[in-house]
């Protein structure tokens, strides 16, 4: 028998430092990895970077537009956090965040032509409301009938989707909209305050910060906190602990759902002031990249929504300066991950080359 | 044409762990080989190094005198290596005529005439066109068997075959297996189940943590002495000071514990009853997988069974979960140390954490009070000779012994009444061992109870002061440990009876 050329070790001390900084180099490759492409579309590599990457923050509108996509992802990422860390793989936030939409701009249709302060945080509050129970229904399905998570919260995106091109088109549909696909437009006491004038970005900030610091102690200082640690690193502990497992994934699913509908309020509230079909550009599916590039840590997610963000406003850039399609937004996002789940890999396992002796080898 | 099957000086090592140690055996066509050792002895990773799915790191096979080289599943059907895996390969929405389409090569016109043959050949009744997963375990594994016959194997490897096969169905693959057998083909049986061994085999290879310890034929054998040899019967007999006191109230009591699992893999235990007096410690018998898994977890809280009645102190605790469980002052601790009783991940106060009783504040208002966690903690390290007494260590960076150490000394520094492990001393040096048994000593002298699973027998006989044997998933009579000696334990391990 021959021997092998190369193994592959599982390396058993992973520095944390180490650990936290490898997103970056995933960021640096998948930099050098896009001036690679548009190198091989015949652009200036560096040129077309710097359009993709600091044109759309040069200037005070950029740097809104940046905070303002990284919101719904941050919120997004902060809930999927809590799944994600328990070994329950949410991939269905898209559709927690679209019935979050639908439920909030519910409320806010019924208010459509009246004023008050409590309009708002009615909405918000339906809206988080609406996030829960859609993904209760995976949890629910997962904990008593054994369903696959994955699957039921990922086809239930389409669900919620279908739902929401259903009451735009007919029951909820502008009535002097023209049949165009839409709802009325929200009334100003329904809308998320603006933090500057002329800018789009919104109080909805605010709620993301507030994410981020609640599930931080949450997550480090809390028994709920610790429990998803123990599930998340083996199912079989936590069920030896005596952990009550069901609740468990019910409360995480919960959290999970509450943080895309608050997201889908954010945009409908926000930007956006009305219900249509494109509420949300795929956030809710992106924010798995963003919770793994911020590795599941609150303040990580923070600064990767950023990063992300980032892919979309240059994508919008290249489209306008370049000529190429917007898309190339979700290159950048698919690289990322690439470049991401590669380094894991040579973080936790190590690929030794098989050129010492057999003796060596019994250690 | 006969076959020969040779493999010299085969070695894989995992990391922490030799799987196969030096392995030499020899095989001719004409017999019925059997290798027989407990889960972990190494027998899965010699059949899978057989059959292309590992690589050995050392070591040749050789094919009548040809060096193969198997380096995918697919070398060793291009050599005529057959292999059925105890985990059936099948797509289940899909028929078995489709299934054996799948990685077959001729057309399907001949390939269904083929198949129709064989199944008349050996007198196989299966509905090629029903979808697979409407077939019973054993008609699954003849359509394994099938898709091996297609390619006219020289060498056919049955990997714990009758592991998910009713009485019935058993039967009738010894009767096909015998019959291939005389046709030519090689056959080698991989099992622990000692009957089957005597019953089918011609001639046995006996491993034990990864090296072969013993090669012989079958009418020479009986099932304790291969019991013996499978579990490593050393001849010390170091028993401790037994203790069955005549009138000392019972402690723990199991009533009607029955068990039936959907799972194939998994046993089902038959109406278990026992009972723990105080400061005894009850040794539970028996060759791995035989229920102690399921029984373990049944008795700590993890598996909740119907209609059982536990009596633990004069309560009822039958319906409680683990941590409640620990309320009344039990404590366990799973054979699985890596990943079940500790997280390796996890820094040692963490672990300390899991055990979690209303008493220790470690949680309070739901909050993580962590100075206390790491007080609590400083002291098992110190009580229970952990050597370190770094609390922010990970666990993975304990030796196997000093982890079991810091388990024990989570469970035991309550003071609980009973302890209940499973395999406590499983792969530890000696060193660990013998503070282990003195640890589990000292608590029956201190009239703690404990219950101790256990496949190894040396241990059961040194710590226990009544023992009985599981097998099967039916517990034996319960015997006072100075009554029994390492041959009955073998009899009654084996599935045979005594007296």
């Amino acid at each position: 028998m021959e021997d092998l050329l190369i193994r592959i070790e599982k390396r058993n001390d992973v520095p944390t430092t180490l650990y936290f900084f490898t997103p970056f180099i995933a960021i640096i490759l998948t930099i050098i990895g896009g001036g690679i492409i548009f190198y091989a579309l015949g652009f200036n590599p560096v040129e077309a970077l710097k359009f993709y990457f600091i044109t759309p923050i040069s200037n005070l509108y950029g740097l809104s537009e940046l905070l303002l996509k990284a919101t719904p992802l941050c919120l997004i990422a902060i809930g999927l956090s809590f799944c994600f860390k328990s070994n329950n793989w949410n991939i269905g936030a898209e559709g927690q965040l679209t019935f979050g939409a639908i439920v909030g701009g519910g409320v806010a249709l019924l208010f459509y032509n009246q004023d008050g302060f409590y309009i708002l945080p009615l909405i918000i509050i339906a809206g988080a409301i609406g996030g829960m129970i859609f993904a209760l229904i995976p949890a629910i399905l997962k904990t008593y009938f054994n369903t696959n998570e994955i699957l039921v919260s990922l086809m239930l995106v389409y669900v919620s989707k279908l739902i929401l091109d259903y009451l735009v088109v007919g029951p909820w549909s502008n009535p002097e909209g023209f049949n165009f696909p839409e709802t009325r437009q929200f009334s100003d006491s329904s809308r998320m305050p603006l933090l500057f004038e002329g800018l789009r970005i919104h109080a909805g900030i605010f709620i993301a910060l507030a994410a981020v610091l609640v599930s931080w102690f949450v997550l480090y200082k809390t028994y709920l906190g610790f429990q998803i640690k123990v599930s998340g690193l083996s199912l079989k502990t936590a069920k030896y602990a005596g952990f009550k497992g069901k609740t468990m994934i019910l409360i995480v699913f919960m959290i999970s759902g509450a943080c895309a509908g608050l997201a889908g309020v954010g945009e409908i509230t926000g930007p956006i002031g009305q219900l249509h079909r494109m509420i949300s550009p795929d956030y809710g599916f992106t924010a798995i990249i963003v919770a793994f590039l911020g590795r599941l840590n609150p303040f990580g997610i923070i600064f990767a929504s950023l990063v992300v963000s980032l892919t979309y406003l240059g994508a919008e850039t290249a489209q306008i300066f370049l000529q190429i399609p917007q898309y190339t937004g979700q290159v950048f996002q698919g690289m990322i991950l690439f470049f991401l789940l590669a380094s894991d890999y040579l973080l936790f396992f190590k690929i030794k080359f098989q050129n010492f002796s057999k003796n060596e080898l019994r250690h | 044409m006969a076959t020969d099957l040779r493999i010299s000086n085969i070695s894989k090592i995992y990391p922490g762990c030799i799987a196969n140690d030096n392995v030499s055996l020899q095989f001719k066509s004409g017999k019925i080989y059997a290798l027989l050792g407990e889960n972990g002895a190494g027998k899965s990773t010699l059949v899978k190094i057989l059959s292309g799915v590992i690589s050995p790191d050392n070591g040749e096979v050789y094919l009548n005198e040809k060096n193969l080289k198997l380096s995918s599943p697919l070398d060793a059907k291009k050599n005529k290596i057959g292999m059925v895996f105890q985990h059936f390969n099948l797509f289940e929405t899909l028929s078995v005529f489709e299934n054996l389409s799948i990685d077959a090569t001729e057309d399907n016109k001949s390939l269904r005439v083929k198949i129709n043959e064989i199944l008349k050949k050996y007198n196989f009744s299966i509905d090629l066109d029903v979808p697979v997963l409407n077939l019973s375990a054993g008609q699954k594994q003849k359509v394994e068997i099938i898709r091996c016959l297609l390619r006219s194997p020289k060498v056919l490897i049955m990997d714990e075959p009758t592991s998910v096969l009713t009485e019935q169905e058993t039967e009738e693959l010894f009767i096909s297996l015998k019959k291939f057998c005389d046709e030519g083909i090689l056959i080698i049986y991989i099992t622990h189940k000692l009957k089957e061994v005597l019953s089918l085999c011609d001639e046995v290879a006996v491993m034990r943590k990864g090296k072969v310890v013993s090669v012989s034929q079958t009418q020479n054998e009986k099932v304790e002495t291969l019991a013996n040899k499978m579990v490593g019967q050393k001849l010390a007999k170091i028993k401790k000071k037994i203790n069955i006191s005549k009138n000392k109230d019972e402690i723990f009591k199991v009533k009607h514990l029955n068990f039936y699992s959907d799972d194939p893999f998994e046993t089902n235990l038959v109406n278990l009853n026992f009972s723990v007096k105080k400061g005894e410690c009850l040794g539970i018998a028996g060759i791995s997988g035989n229920g102690q898994n399921e029984l373990f977890q049944i008795l700590s809280g993890e598996i909740i069974t119907p209609n059982t009645s536990i009596i633990f102190r004069n309560k009822e605790i039958a319906k409680l979960n683990p941590k409640q469980r620990r309320e009344y002052l039990m404590a366990f601790s799973p054979e699985d140390r890596i990943s079940q009783a500790a997280v390796p991940e996890l820094k040692i106060y963490e672990n300390v954490a899991l055990n979690n009783f209303k008493s220790s504040n470690f949680f309070e208002k739901g909050l993580v009070n962590e100075r206390k966690i790491k007080e609590h903690s400083k002291k098992i390290l110190s009580d229970f000779s952990v050597n370190t007494d770094n609390v922010e260590l990970k666990s993975q960076f304990l030796s196997g012994g000093n982890l079991q150490k810091l388990i024990l000394g989570r469970e035991l520094i309550t003071a609980p009444e009973l302890l209940i492990c499973y395999n406590p001393t499983w792969g530890l040096d000696v060193g660990a061992i013998n503070y282990i048994h003195e640890t589990l000593i000292k608590i029956n002298d201190q009239e703690k109870s404990t219950i101790l699973i256990s496949t190894d027998t040396e241990e059961l006989l040194k710590l226990s002061d009544r023992i009985a044997v599981i097998y099967k998933g039916k517990l034996s009579k319960i015997m006072p440990s100075d009554e029994v000696t390492p041959e009955k334990l073998g009899i009654l391990m084996g599935g045979g009876s005594i007296d």
